[in-house]
């Protein structure tokens, strides 16, 4: 029988309206953790001047229901003592809740009921476009925000990666006239047949399945997927310039198209393991401009899994401006030795080893369990993936590397971006 | 003795009792053993931290700490410790904080064998060459001059406010230190503050998870190798009594105003009185918690901002977590709000708005709804707290660290189910007194928001969207809200020079 990478046994079940859940239970004495996954995120929003609204949606859904309005939902869950909050993605919106296990059908009540009853007015939604705009207004220091909002914006025409999650400002600032189509939203969007839960820990399936299916059968099915219009095949490299206003060390970032989330293809498989190898903490590249001469600050690379085509990222932050063109350089040296030279078979074996470990050492509360398969139930609608994915970069082959880095880094997958400090 | 035992060490040949000392004594450990735990978690504590800094010194415990836990040691150069780290999914880091400084690190038990010589190695034959040197001084310089000035406006909000509340106490630097500081640092001086800080005398080793005695008697053969040696003592800070509200304004081209205020109070955890004033600051504030008045007053019904919050003990990188840290423990902490950034019309009001809210729960107390939610809330919130081997040991360090037998956590649980709403208002009128308080605000045009504050001149604000009634009726108290702020109590600071020195 194969080796199992993901260590707990779990109980799958799909409602008769399309509600995806799994029960997980996992050694955590009293607790437990619950994930509602919408598999609707920024990726969705393609009407235009809704950038953002998945996030500001998230908002919306502590403004509570006709049943548990938001105060009374605010006070159940400070009673119980629940550690509650909410994020949102590219690709999808978790919902998440750690508590009592004692508490778990009272949980299941009020989270069920907003999924299905949301109640707002739409003074309260006007009032919560500002704390969204208070969210993007303390970000906004940040250079790595502008940057990445560049990088997605000058990388694809059509698709909607080109705005962040946060959405563009323009946007944020129109929020407050958008209660109507908050509740399109919301009618489109938060469908059983759209929502994965994950509930992990201190939990049987035997008394917890029957809770679900008493709270969540009633919600009707009706998932409306997103128009999302194809992204043209890019034919050139593509560049640009980013001016922080303060002051900050350049940062580079050179991007390419990569393929979307799919265990069974084996240039993406490997793509996940490339940018370790050629520009991790082990990396000659890394040991040179990191350790030894000192020139960068940052050095990061990778891809991260998404249901669509997302960008293999590789960012320097440079301590000297003088030394950019030359750490581009050297980046794009190590890109072409991917391509021409297998990389060496311990190397890939050491990272293979570090994977397991990391995932293993990893999934020890429920939180980090349920927490760290979001999103790739988000993604592929279960959690199954997790073991294919493992299994796949487990027989990853040098030659597979290279095979990757040759199909990747070209420049017609290319965009590169700079941002530099307009004070120094 | 120190080159045979790196000798050893990088053989991972080292044997339980080390050539000279006796064995640290196992009786000072911390031990949290859980025995389904496929994980071993090490904490090792030195009763060291920024407090410690030599003057002109500002972040030499910080850049030590780095320079054991981030950089070469006699047997490996820090490339090649990354390499041999690399396949066991383990690393160690040094967390250094105003008192503490713990190496931490958790590794699986496969690969305990090959992880724990290089652990050891880190903390007793560090090399302290120059080039590691260079290259966390940049980041430390980096922190402070660039990201802290520019990135980031309420963390660089919390640093004026902790070293405005702590001037000329040995807290009154960030932990980081200061750019001058920072760069007149030099290998001598990590090297003798190394060998001064880091004795025998001064570690408490903490481990959990699925170790073993043989372990224990190992880790205790080989720390008895540090030299001996109980440094100084430094005396907890004494702050002098400030009256009124002292300002500082850190003029910049900011987006938005952050606004941080506080003032130390006296009182600790383990006390019963810590845990009657955190039902207070929980009410009040509780950390990224909607049950935050604060955060229902100035986010929830006027949506100024992404939260607001209160705290009764040290929580560094408030933005980046969701819980509590461990091992930041101190003997004297500091009440503080935090406004996140609000918009830069809004700042007055702001800072208003949440300095009224903490007037009258200071005056008037918690009512019995809001004390029997809250104390409800925390009792189960702390569960929370520390759901891994690791972040439990952490508290068990903590433990020791303020004289705590037992548990903090399950103490807080217990007083919980106990403590009256009596005892919550008594502490409140103990530590919390309204009036006398610093604050540091981050906005743009400095000098027209000092004036603004010196003469209390009204601060109206308005929605872009309907308000009900309650709350614009509200308002116009809030913004007419006599802070009393003296001229002289006002400075405004170009953001260029803050933290230098």
């Amino acid at each position: 029988m194969a080796k199992s990478f993901f260590p707990y046994a779990y109980t799958k079940e799909i409602l008769p309206n399309g509600l995806t859940v799994y029960v997980i239970p996992m050694e955590s004495p009293g607790l437990v953790a619950y994930y509602s996954v919408v598999r609707t995120g920024s990726r969705d929003e393609y009407e235009p001047g809704k950038s953002g609204f998945a996030h500001f949606f998230e908002h919306m859904m502590f403004r509570g229901t006709k049943k548990y309005p938001g105060p009374v939902y605010d006070s159940l869950i400070t009673g119980i003592g629940a550690d509650a909050n909410a994020y949102t993605t590219d690709d999808y919106t978790a919902y998440h809740l750690n508590f009592a296990k004692d508490d778990l059908e009272q949980v299941i009540d009020v989270e069920s009921d907003r999924f299905q009853n949301l109640s707002y007015a739409e003074r309260e939604f006007q009032t919560e476009a500002g704390a969204v705009y208070g969210e993007y207004r303390k970000s906004v220091t940040n250079p790595f925000a502008l940057l990445n909002e560049k990088v997605q914006d000058v990388a694809y025409d059509v698709h909607t990666y080109k705005h962040t999650t946060m959405g563009f400002e323009a946007d944020i600032k129109r929020m407050p006239e958008g209660y109507a189509y908050s509740k399109s939203f919301y009618q489109r969007y938060y469908r059983p047949d759209n929502v994965v839960l994950l509930i992990a820990g201190d939990v049987a399936a035997s008394t917890t399945l029957p809770l679900v299916r008493k709270y969540y059968g009633g919600w009707t099915k009706g998932y409306v997927p997103p128009v999302l219009g194809t992204e043209p095949a890019q034919t050139a490299e593509r560049s640009a310039e980013v001016s922080y206003p303060g002051k900050t060390l350049p940062v580079l970032d050179v991007a390419f198209k990569g393929d979307a989330f799919d265990p069974g293809n084996r240039a993406y498989v490997a793509a996940v393991l490339l940018g370790e190898l050629a520009f991790g903490e082990t990396s000659d590249l890394y040991k040179r401009l990191y350790i030894q001469e000192q020139k960068v600050d940052i050095l990061d690379a990778g891809i991260p899994a998404n249901r669509d085509t997302p960008l293999f990222e590789i960012v320097a932050r440079i301590k000297n401006e003088a030394d950019l063109d030359a750490v581009r350089e050297a980046i794009y040296a190590t890109l072409r030795e991917y391509q021409t030279t297998p990389v060496d078979a311990r190397r890939l074996g050491d990272l293979k080893r570090r994977q397991r470990y990391q995932f293993l050492m990893g999934l020890d509360t429920p939180d980090r369990v349920a927490g760290g398969l979001a999103r790739f139930a988000a993604i592929t609608g279960g959690i199954e993936v997790v073991e294919k994915l493992y299994s796949a970069i487990d027989t990853v082959t040098p030659e597979e590397v290279r095979a990757a880095a040759t199909r990747y880094f070209i420049p017609e997958r290319r965009t590169v971006v700079v941002l530099r400090g307009s004070r120094q | 003795m120190k080159t045979l035992s790196v000798v050893c060490l990088a053989l991972g040949l080292m044997p339980a009792v080390m050539i000279g000392g006796e064995p640290v004594d196992t009786r000072t450990f911390v031990l949290l053993p859980v025995k389904n735990d496929p994980t071993v978690s090490f904490r090792l504590w030195f009763k060291v931290g920024s407090q410690n800094d030599p003057s002109g010194k500002e972040g030499l415990a910080a850049i030590t700490g780095q320079m054991l836990a981030d950089a070469s040691t006699m047997s490996n150069t820090y490339a090649h410790i990354i390499d041999l780290l690399y396949p066991l999914a383990a690393d160690y880091a040094a967390s250094v904080s105003t008192e503490m400084t713990v190496i931490a690190g958790r590794v699986h038990k496969d690969n305990l064998a090959a992880y724990y010589p290089l652990l050891m190695d880190a903390i007793l034959a560090p090399a302290f060459t120059q080039e590691d040197l260079d290259r966390i001084k940049s980041q430390a310089l980096n922190e402070l001059e660039t990201t802290l000035r520019y990135a980031s406006d309420e963390e660089l909000g919390k640093a004026v406010l902790y070293n405005a509340v702590f001037a000329g106490t040995p807290y009154g630097h960030i932990v980081t230190g200061t750019a001058d500081g920072v760069k007149s640092i030099t290998l001598d001086d990590v090297k003798t503050f190394y060998k001064t800080h880091y004795t025998r005398d001064n570690v408490v080793p903490g481990v959990g998870g699925g170790y073993d005695q043989g372990l224990i008697d190992r880790l205790a053969g080989d720390l008895s190798t540090l030299p001996t040696g109980v440094p100084r003592v430094v005396p907890v800070p004494q702050v002098p009594a400030t009256e009124g509200f002292h300002v500082t304004i850190v003029d910049k081209d900011a987006p938005a105003t952050a606004i941080s205020m506080g003032f130390p109070i006296n009182v600790l955890r383990g006390s019963r009185e810590w845990y009657a004033l955190a039902v207070a600051n929980s009410w009040l504030g509780e950390h990224r918690n909607a049950s935050s008045h604060l955060y229902q007053v100035i986010r929830e019904e006027r949506g100024l901002n992404y939260g607001d919050h209160s705290y009764i003990e040290n929580f560094p990188r408030g933005g980046m977590r969701q819980m509590p840290p461990q091992n930041v423990a101190r003997r004297k902490q500091l009440f503080e709000i935090w406004i996140r950034p609000v918009p830069l019309e809004a700042g007055h009001f702001a800072l208003r708005a949440a300095l009224r809210e903490f007037k009258q729960v200071a005056h008037n107390g918690l009512t019995e709804n809001a004390f029997t939610l809250t104390r409800s809330f925390l009792k189960n919130y702390v569960l929370h707290y520390a759901p891994t081997t690791m972040q439990r040991l952490g508290y068990a360090l903590d433990d020791r660290f303020y004289g705590i037998t037992g548990s903090h956590l399950e103490m807080f649980r217990k007083v919980m189910g106990e403590i009256t709403r009596e005892e919550v208002n008594a502490a409140i009128r103990t530590h919390w007194q309204y009036g006398s308080m610093q604050i540091a605000v981050i906005t743009k045009d400095g000098a027209t928001f000092r004036d603004a504050l010196v003469a209390d001149t009204p601060s109206p604000i308005t929605y872009k969207t309907a308000k009900p009634e309650s709350v614009l009726n509200e308002d116009k108290e809030i913004a007419a809200f006599p802070l009393q702020v003296k001229k002289e109590n006002v400075k405004v600071v170009p953001v260029g020079e803050v933290l230098q020195r």
